[in-house]
């Protein structure tokens, strides 16, 4: 399997309250770990992720740094708008190294994702990528 | 450029000199920006503090709540997780230096997984006749918990852009070590 990151397939950041110019959103998205997107301080935190197109995800791979809580909500809808809730989960805390966590998605159909970072293990977390496994077609 | 944001919790015993402290900026509009509420007991002040020698700043959203035993429960629910503690005492009250651990301890209440760093400000610094507080016994205290310690006087406006300018650093601070920590990290 080629694993190309979600911004050369045509995805997006449509959405994120980030406030330091050096790690802009798009570092979610670029498929590489080492660059990132980091919260500048109070929670909730939130992003979106808007597919070139519908897009069946068996799985979403989410790489990040101190994240507590999230929840992942999605729509079909060309807008990002009218979400529907997936999941909530509580993540392990990590140190030294990344957290790297695999949520599966059933096979789900969705042009957009929303990612709530409801709490955090600091005052500031961070997310290094976001990756989709699709289901083949 | 970075723009940081901090939840502040203005707390301590009624009368210190809170409201006092939180308005000093009314008038000033590099420090204040906008009163956006007054609830039961609780106001909400945006304050954008700029951090010296960078281009780098920090709102901070300092939410006042009322001593009064009474309305301190509903305040309570407005705190949601606080990043800050901004903790005000009367320099001549002993009784409301002594409730500071109790706030203290309060707040820590709903801090979670987070630590609290903060500022213990000793307020009415222009009533010295009557100053019931040594500077070195605040001090002291403020020390072992981990906080800054500043005298203040609301009334004379002495001193009073210190605590704030000294929560937005420490915030700051803060941000900057978990930058250096997150760039540093293996994959997971
Ligand atoms: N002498 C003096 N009086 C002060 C000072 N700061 C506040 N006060 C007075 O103390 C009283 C209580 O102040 P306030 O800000 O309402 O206290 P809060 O209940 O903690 O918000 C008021 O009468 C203020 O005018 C100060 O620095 N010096
Ligand atoms: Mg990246």
């Amino acid at each position: 399997m080629i694993d190309s990151s979600l911004s050369s397939l045509g995805a997006k950041v449509v959405v994120a309250a980030s406030s330091d110019e050096n790690h802009p959103p798009e570092n979610i998205i670029d498929g590489n770990t080492s660059t990132f997107w980091t919260s500048t301080g109070m929670f909730p935190q939130e992003f979106i992720i808007r597919f070139a197109e519908s897009t069946q995800i068996s799985a979403v791979t989410v790489d990040s740094y101190n994240v507590k809580q999230l929840k992942i909500e999605k729509n079909t809808s060309p807008n990002a708008s009218q979400f529907e809730s997936v999941t909530e989960q509580e993540l392990k805390r990590t140190e030294g190294h990344l957290q790297s966590n695999t949520i599966l998605l059933n096979g789900s159909n969705a042009t957009h994702l929303r990612f709530i970072i409801t709490s955090g293990y600091d005052h500031f977390v961070s997310v290094h990528r976001v990756s989709v496994q699709n289901v083949q077609t | 450029m970075v723009k940081l944001r901090a939840r502040c919790l203005l707390v301590g015993d009624a009368a210190v000199g809170k409201s006092a402290l939180s308005h000093m900026f009314h008038s000033d509009g590099t420090l204040f920006q906008k009163n956006y509420s007054m609830t039961a007991g609780v106001e909400l002040l945006m304050k954008c503090v700029q951090i010296p020698e960078t281009s780098d700043s920090v709102e901070l959203y300092i939410i006042d709540s009322a001593g009064k035993q009474t309305l301190v429960d509903a305040c309570e629910k407005m705190w949601g997780e606080p990043s800050l503690l901004f903790l005000v005492f009367d320099l001549t009250s002993e009784p409301s230096f002594a409730s500071c651990s109790h706030w203290m301890e309060r707040v820590r209440a709903h801090c979670g997984d987070l630590q609290l760093p903060g500022v213990l400000v000793g307020n009415k610094s222009d009533l010295s006749a009557r100053r019931e507080v040594e500077a070195s016994v605040a001090q002291h205290w403020a020390q072992s918990r981990g906080l800054d310690y500043h005298e203040t006087s609301a009334k004379e406006m002495e001193n009073c852009e210190a605590p704030l300018l000294g929560l937005a650093r420490t915030f700051h601070a803060l941000y900057q070590d978990h930058r250096d920590t997150i760039q540093n990290l293996g994959p997971g």
